[in-house]
C-alpha cells in the first residue's frame, strides 16, 4: 500500500516548528505552550504503522437481467488493528450501489470481515466489477495507506425483455422441422386443400367423404411446419442519447426479445451488427445460440465511423436464401439504409423496426433550428416513403410503447398489401 | 454539520478571549482574528486550504497579543492552544464526513475518544510547558539549545511522517 499524509501533518509541523522559533526569538513561554499541542499531534500520527490489508471479492451470479440486484460480497482480513478501513468498489455508471460503493469499517488483527454491497444493475451490458479500493487511515486521519485489492469480477447484465404475444411471420420457410406453417404443401398437420389421388399417396391421406361423394379416391393436402431463417440486424452506426436513455438501448432489447421469441420457435436467428464495428452471428437454433446473440449485443456499442460499408461486406452465410431480415434501425445514418434498400433488391424478406429517436429530440427555441428540426422529419419520412415503394413495411417502435404494437402493425401491413 | 459548528465555535472562543483581553490593540488583531473565521467558514464550505490559513491567522494573533500586549506570562495560552488545536481538528473530521462514505458507527467514537484524548494530553503538555517557565532560568544558552532543538524537531517529525 502506498502512505499518504494528511495536508495537516506538514501543517502541525511548520506552525510548531514556526512556534518555537517564535518563542526563541521574542523569549515568550506562550508560543511554545502554543506549539505543544501541534508536536504532540505529529508524535501520535508517527506512532501510526502501515497495515497489511488483504480482500477477496465475489459476486453472488456472474449473470443478470436489466433492473435486477445482485449482492457483492468483500471479504477483508488485515494483520494488524486497521482503525479505520475505507473500502471503495470501482463500479461502471451502469452499475449502482444504495448508499455509494463505499464503506468505512474498523478491522482488527487477525479479524476476518465481510461487507456485503448489493449492485443495481441500471443497463444492460458486460461489465467489470472491481478491484476492491482500500485506504486505511489512523484514527485522527492524520495519516493514510492506498491499494487495491482483489481480483475484478465481470458481469454481464442482459437486456430486459418484453412480452411478445405474436411474432411476424416470413414468407418463406426453410425445410427443417419447425412451428411456421409453410405456405407449400406437404406432409404437416394444417389442412390446406383436397386433390385427386396419385400414386405413392398413402392410404391415411385418402379423404373418405370426398371420395364418397365423388366416385373416386381424393386425398388430404397439408401445409408443412417449417422453421426460418431469421436475420437481427442491428443498427449501430449511430443513435440518440438524452436523459439516461438512448435507441440502442432499445434496440438491443429489442433485438434481445425477438431472438428469445424466434429461438423459442424453433427458428434459427443469426446477428448482423451493422456499424463502425461489424459483428455478426450465423444463423443457429438452441440456447447456445441465445446466449451468444446476447452476449454479442452486450458489447454492440456505437462506434462512430465514415467508412463506407454495404452488405458486401458482411459473410455470405450470414445471411441465407428466403430469411427474414428484421431491420432494427433508428433510421439515421444512411449507410443502414442503403444496405436495408440492397436487402431487399436482393429478394430478401424485409421488415424494418425504427426505433424512433423523436421522443429524445427537442427542438429549440429558434425558428432556424426548428425549421431544421422539421426538415429532418421531413427526410425521415422520405426515407420511409422509399422503403414503402419496394415493399418493405416501416414500422415505427415510440418510447413506452411494447414492441407488440408495431409487430402487430407489420402483420396487418402483410394482410394489406400481399407482398410477393 | 455539528462537528463543523463546533470547530467554528472553538475557534470563534479563542480569538474571542484574546480579542477581549487586547483593550486599546484589539482594534489591530480584529482584523487577522476576522480573516481567520472567515476563512475557516470558508475552508469548511469548500473543503478548500482555509482551515490551514485560519489556524496560521488564529496562531499569528495569539503570538501577536502575547509578545506586545501582554507583559506578564498568560497563563491561558494552553487553552487557547487546545482550541486552535480542537478547531482544526473538528474542521478536518467535518470536511471527511462530508465524503459520503457509509462509517460503522463505532468509528465516530473512536475518532471522538481520541480526540479527546489528544486534547487532555496537548492541555498537560502545555500546562507543563508554562509552568516549567515559572521554574528560574539559570542556565538560558540550555534553554535556548533545547528550543532550538525542539524546533527543528518538530519541523523534522513533520517531515518524517509525510515520507513514511
Amino acid at each position: 500500500m502506498t502512505g499518504f499524509a494528511s495536508r495537516r501533518l506538514p501543517l502541525y509541523a511548520s506552525l510548531a516548528a514556526a512556534a518555537l522559533v517564535a518563542g526563541l526569538a521574542f523569549g515568550r513561554v506562550e508560543p511554545v505552550a502554543l506549539a505543544a499541542p501541534f508536536v504532540l499531534a505529529l508524535v501520535a500520527a508517527a506512532a501510526g504503522q502501515e497495515p497489511r490489508v488483504s480482500a477477496r471479492l465475489a459476486l453472488e451470479r456472474e449473470r443478470a437481467l436489466e433492473g435486477d440486484e445482485v449482492k457483492a460480497t468483500v471479504v477483508l482480513w488485515s494483520t494488524g488493528d486497521v482503525d479505520r478501513l475505507e473500502l471503495a468498489l470501482a463500479l461502471p455508471a451502469e452499475l449502482s450501489v444504495d448508499g455509494g460503493p463505499a464503506r468505512a469499517l474498523r478491522l482488527r488483527a487477525g479479524e476476518e470481515r465481510t461487507v456485503e454491497l448489493r449492485l443495481r444493475c441500471e443497463r444492460w451490458g458486460a461489465f467489470p466489477v472491481g478491484p476492491v479500493l482500500l485506504r486505511a487511515r489512523d484514527v485522527l486521519g492524520l495519516r493514510s495507506w492506498e491499494g487495491s485489492a482483489g481480483e475484478p469480477v465481470r458481469l454481464r447484465v442482459y437486456p430486459g425483455e418484453e412480452t411478445l404475444h405474436s411474432l411476424v411471420a416470413p414468407l418463406e420457410t426453410q425445410v427443417f422441422v419447425g412451428n411456421q406453417v409453410s405456405r407449400a404443401r406437404g406432409e404437416g398437420i394444417e389442412f390446406a386443400d383436397l386433390r385427386e389421388w396419385q400414386p405413392g399417396d398413402r392410404a391415411r391421406r385418402v379423404n373418405w367423404r370426398a371420395t364418397a361423394l365423388r366416385g373416386e379416391l381424393w386425398v388430404n393436402e397439408q401445409y408443412p411446419e417449417r422453421n426460418t431463417d431469421v436475420v437481427l440486424f442491428l443498427d449501430t452506426f449511430a443513435e440518440v442519447r438524452a436523459q439516461g436513455r438512448s435507441t440502442n438501448d432499445r434496440a438491443v432489447r429489442a433485438a434481445a426479445t425477438l431472438a428469445r421469441a424466434y429461438l423459442q420457435r424453433k427458428d434459427r436467428v443469426g446477428l448482423v451488427g451493422f456499424g463502425g464495428f461489424l459483428s455478426w452471428l450465423v444463423p443457429d437454433s438452441g440456447t447456445r445460440q441465445l446466449y451468444a446473440i446476447v452476449d454479442t449485443l452486450l458489447t454492440s456499442d456505437i462506434v462512430h465511423s465514415y467508412a463506407l460499408r454495404d452488405v458486401t461486406t458482411l459473410p455470405p452465410r450470414t445471411l441465407p436464401p428466403k430469411a427474414l431480415v428484421l431491420g432494427i434501425t433508428p433510421l439515421l445514418d444512411h449507410r443502414t439504409a442503403a444496405a436495408l434498400l440492397d436487402l431487399r433488391a436482393r429478394g430478401y424478406d424485409l421488415i424494418v423496426v425504427e426505433v424512433s429517436p423523436l421522443e429524445l429530440l427537442h427542438p429549440g427555441l429558434a425558428s432556424s433550428t426548428e425549421l431544421a428540426h422539421r426538415l429532418w422529419r421531413l427526410s425521415r419520412e422520405a426515407l420511409r416513403w422509399r422503403y414503402e415503394q419496394v415493399g418493405v413495411p416501416v414500422v415505427t417502435w415510440r418510447d413506452e410503447v411494447p414492441l407488440a404494437g408495431p409487430l402487430e402493425e407489420v402483420n396487418a401491413f402483410r394482410h394489406l398489401a400481399r407482398p410477393a | 454539520m455539528t462537528a463543523a459548528l463546533v470547530a467554528v465555535a472553538a475557534y470563534g472562543g479563542a480569538l474571542a478571549d484574546v480579542l477581549a483581553r487586547a483593550g486599546s490593540a484589539a482594534a489591530f488583531l480584529a482584523l487577522p482574528a476576522a480573516l481567520g473565521a472567515v476563512a475557516l467558514v470558508v475552508g469548511l464550505r469548500h473543503r478548500g486550504p482555509g482551515i490551514a490559513v485560519a489556524l496560521w491567522l488564529g496562531a499569528g494573533t495569539y503570538v501577536a497579543f502575547a509578545v506586545h500586549v501582554e507583559h506578564h506570562v498568560d497563563a491561558t495560552a494552553p487553552v487557547v492552544a487546545l482550541l486552535l488545536l480542537l478547531a482544526t481538528e473538528l474542521a478536518a473530521w467535518s470536511v471527511d464526513e462530508r465524503l459520503g462514505i457509509r462509517a460503522a458507527p463505532e468509528l465516530a467514537l473512536r475518532r471522538g475518544i481520541a480526540l479527546a484524548t489528544l486534547a487532555l494530553a496537548s492541555l498537560a503538555v502545555s500546562s507543563l510547558v508554562v509552568a516549567l517557565s515559572a521554574v528560574p532560568a539559570n542556565h538560558g544558552l540550555l534553554w535556548t539549545a533545547l528550543g532550538a532543538v525542539a524546533a527543528v524537531g518538530a519541523a523534522g517529525t513533520g517531515v518524517w511522517v509525510a515520507r513514511r
